[in-house]
């Protein structure tokens, strides 16, 4: 059934898709290193805005535009794989995906990076609106709309995969019903053979997870593709805002999934590989339908396990955040089953240890780390103590890089001579990179795990200083990870350009290693080489941009130096107006000149303070009032009184 | 640490470390391969494996779940601290000094943004938190242990400042 015209077909798609994600996992990468080095090393400390950007490109790009991005273009290949062609309707739109995604990806990098949009990727409404200065609502607007591309791409991918799995040639279908096909392509055909009928052989096990996820994201994004066009609107100033406990509910009945659109491709590619390298079939029996059919449910009914913490008076909140916890552990089943039977495909079989088959394994061990840091979270009353603290940070780290991410490495390692006919350049560089990453990403992230456990906060550009010690530890990690993906970059780009020849393969499909003609350590050395200089002249861009940019707003440099009190400071009000908007002054105190109306601390317009006890009082906070003193320079708080002190009751 | 986090410490320990033993395991058996095939059996425990899983997420599920935070209250004696969570500082109104022993029910507001309301103890232990969004009110009661001075950290990532987001109030002996 697999003609070659198809299969040309399905090659390209998954080239195209692993070339573009792997360009963004560089990118993201580098951010994430940056944003890492910014907590440890104060000389090295960028802007908090731009702090914040980037974590916001960093999550997006490595999330979606690389994993999930990744994962999609690989479900491709595996379906060909296993008999089913991407084609017409399918085709068209998997093409689009991919056009989508990239420009999404793109939009996302120029708002943040470009336009100082740091809501994070979660953008929990209202922040995209309260930029204080930092982003503008042209931003926000924008912003919204690269991520409204980035989740029509999913959609659209969706349509191809179901269009794709319901091929009823493919499924060797007895009915013509669209409605038994997707069932067949969900695996009911083993719950229910007669009414699920097929001529030949029931469906292939990596189709089950690609159909239930092609199902499930049509029905997490579109609810959160209304909020994005509500954003763009309102940055149009065409409407008002939203209800925020709506939007941050739509928020995760989308963010969840999400997760899942890693997962599930990454499992197809799992229940594909783990079989050839292990030279028998797929351990599994009918029971992992009943898993599957579960998941199809569970996965679009958990969003609020993320609300866990959300439970204001006259809401339902707290009951439907309760009926989670239960759906959750409902979804735990498919990773406990899928689990279970890759397990023992591999247990005694003749398995063939490369760097790819090693890459899968780590990648189930990741899986494993990431499953159980999970079920924590998903427990309320376990939730209290880790709720956004770093060690939800290790925790989805484990489960992107440590599982998803591996997976990744893996495949391409696996496929990658298959897809381009080109050999491996080189097995040695690739051993290094896999075991590498496990290592310094499991000592990384546990790192954040043990901080999460101690209390750290998360998304914090300056961290309580308690936590500096293992913050700078895990630096050290931070660089052997980073310096192995160059090792990985390297070997691709040198395999795509053909370095060792065509590729062979053994009778399993499993590539053979090309004899290479230089040591291994001449090869790294030329990649480490290659990818510093580029490291470098990133980091220079990144340095200047930062600097320009600081210097344009006219303020300091990079680094914050404290210069001690000065008697000699005088306060400019101009520069106060500025500082109490941004410093939130208005959301507790009137002050008609501002058009501030607070009314939670006393009016400023009625209390007429001198520009003394405005410093005062700002500095070292009374009552209600906290100190400004760690946020705001000594020359801010001399502004503030001054611009205080002339415009109250005026 | 918490209570809490301890006992998550102990119990994810415990299950990577066996997690590690099986994945050891799995590979170390690769150098004795099987000759005869038994996927047919395995399959089968499969079955027996699910039924494990259900029993342990079951018993998991009703160890835990009438730990949850919600719909905790003060009872009469209690007392009452309004908290205002603005872009970037807590106004914490304690309008009679807190002391041990005596339930206290936050309220808590946002007058822009969502913020998180994570309270340290004076060791900075994390002992409790909970969501503040913008036009709804949060109730949190917790009843205080030990005095001393606690620290309000912002848990929800709400702008530039977010890290800022600090504030402190006192708590004394009963």
């Amino acid at each position: 059934m697999m003609d070659e015209r198809s299969l040309g077909i399905a090659r390209r798609l998954t080239i195209s898709y692993i070339v573009a994600s792997t360009a963004i996992l560089a990118a993201s990468g580098l951010l994430g290193v940056i944003l890492r080095w910014s907590q440890a090393v104060p000389q090295a400390r960028v802007g908090d805005n731009f702090w914040y950007a980037m974590m916001t490109a960093h999550g997006l790009g490595a999330f979606v535009g690389w994993g999930a991005f990744a994962v999609m273009g690989l479900a491709w290949w595996v379906l060909a794989g296993v008999g089913f062609p991407v084609r017409g309707f399918g085709l068209a739109m998997a093409r689009i995906t991919w056009w989508l995604m990239v420009l999404g990806v793109i939009g996302v990098i120029i708002t943040t990076i470009f336009m100082g949009f740091a809501a994070s990727w979660v953008f929990l409404y209202p922040l995209p609106f309260y930029g204080k200065g930092n982003w503008g609502d042209w931003a926000t607007g924008l912003f919204s709309f690269s991520v409204l591309l980035a989740g029509l791409a999913i959609v659209t991918w969706c349509f191809a995969i179901l269009h794709t799995v319901t091929n009823r040639e493919a499924l060797d279908s007895v009915s013509s019903s669209i409605g038994k096909r997707l069932g067949l392509a969900f695996g009911w055909g083993f719950l229910m053979p007669r009414t699920f009928a097929t001529k030949v052989r029931s469906v292939p096990y990596p189709v089950i997870p690609l159909a239930v996820i092609g199902l499930d994201m049509i029905i997490a994004t579109l609810p959160l593709a209304g909020l994005l066009v509500w954003q763009i609107l309102q940055s149009m100033g065409v409407v008002g805002s939203a209800s925020d406990l709506l939007a941050k509910n739509i928020l995760w009945w989308f963010g969840h999934p999400v997760v899942y659109l890693l997962l599930f491709p990454a499992v197809a590619v799992y229940y594909w590989l783990i079989p050839r390298y292990a030279g028998r079939n797929l351990v599994a029996g009918h029971v992992i339908a009943v898993a599957w059919t579960v998941a199809v449910i569970a996965n679009v009914f958990v969003w609020a396990h993320h609300l866990y913490l959300d439970y204001p008076s006259g809401t339902s909140q707290a009951q439907i955040n309760t009926a989670m916890q239960p759906i959750t552990f409902a979804l735990v089943l498919p990773s406990a089953l899928s689990l279970y039977s890759l397990a023992f495909t591999i247990y005694r079989s003749k398995f063939r240890w490369t760097p790819a088959s090693t890459a899968l394994f780590f990648g189930l061990v990741g899986w494993l780390l990431a499953g159980l840091s999970g079920v924590v979270n998903a427990t309320i009353a376990l939730d209290v103590a880790i709720h956004n603290t770093l060690w939800i940070v290790g925790h989805f780290h484990h489960m992107a890089m440590l599982n998803i991410g591996l997976l990744i490495f893996g495949a391409v390692y696996a496929l990658l001579p298959e897809l381009s006919g080109k050999a491996l350049y080189s097995e040695k560089l690739a051993w290094v990179h896999v075991w590498t990453t496990f290592v310094a990403g499991m000592a990384f992230f546990g790192l954040w795990l043990v901080q999460g456990l101690d209390g750290a906060p998360r998304r914090w550009s300056v961290l309580p200083s308690q936590y500096d010690s293992i913050t700078r530890i895990s630096l050290v990690f931070v660089f052997l990870l980073a310096a192995a993906q160059a090792l990985f970059f390297w070997n691709v780009i040198q395999t795509l350009r053909g370095k060792s020849g065509v590729a062979t393969f053994d009778e399993r499909g499993i590539p053979i290693p090309a004899a290479s003609t230089k040591e291994w350590s001449v090869h790294a050395a030329e990649g480490a080489l290659v990818l510093v200089a580029l490291l470098l002249a990133f980091a220079f861009a990144v340095g200047g941009f930062f600097v320009g940019r600081e210097t344009g707003n006219g303020g300091g440099g990079a680094t914050t130096t404290e210069t001690g009190t000065s008697a000699a400071i005088t306060g400019n009000a101009e520069a106060g107006a500025e500082v109490f908007a941004s410093s939130g002054c208005g959301g507790c105190h009137t002050l008609a000149a501002a058009d501030a109306t607070g009314n939670v601390g006393p009016s400023l317009d009625a209390s007429k303070p001198t520009e003394a006890l405005v410093i005062d009082r700002v500095t070292n906070g009374k009552g209600q009032m906290s100190s400004f003193d760690p946020s705001l320079s000594d020359q801010q708080i001399a502004d503030v009184a001054a611009y205080v002190a002339q415009s109250a009751g005026k | 640490m918490s209570h809490t986090a301890i006992i998550i410490t102990v119990a994810y320990s415990i299950a990577v470390v066996i997690g590690s033993a099986i994945s050891f395991a799995v590979f170390h058996s690769t150098t004795r391969p099987l000759d005869e095939d038994r996927a047919g059996t395995w399959s089968r425990r499969e079955t027996t494996w699910l039924v494990v899983m259900v029993v342990v997420l079951f018993g998991l599920l009703m160890g835990t779940i009438f730990y949850v935070p919600y719909g905790d209250t003060a009872g009469p004696n209690g007392q009452v601290v309004r908290v205002t969570g603005v872009q970037y500082a807590w106004a914490i109104d304690v309008p009679q000094p807190l002391v041990v022993g005596r339930p206290v029910t936050f309220f808590a507001r946002s007058r822009d943004v969502a913020h998180g309301f994570g309270v340290y103890n004076p060791k900075g232990t994390l002992i409790f938190q909970a969501q503040v969004v913008a036009d709804h009110e949060q109730k949190i009661v917790h009843t205080f242990t030990e005095p001393g001075t606690y620290e309000v950290l912002c848990l929800e990532y709400c702008g530039a400042g977010h890290h800022t987001m600090k504030s402190k109030f006192e708590v004394k002996p009963a």
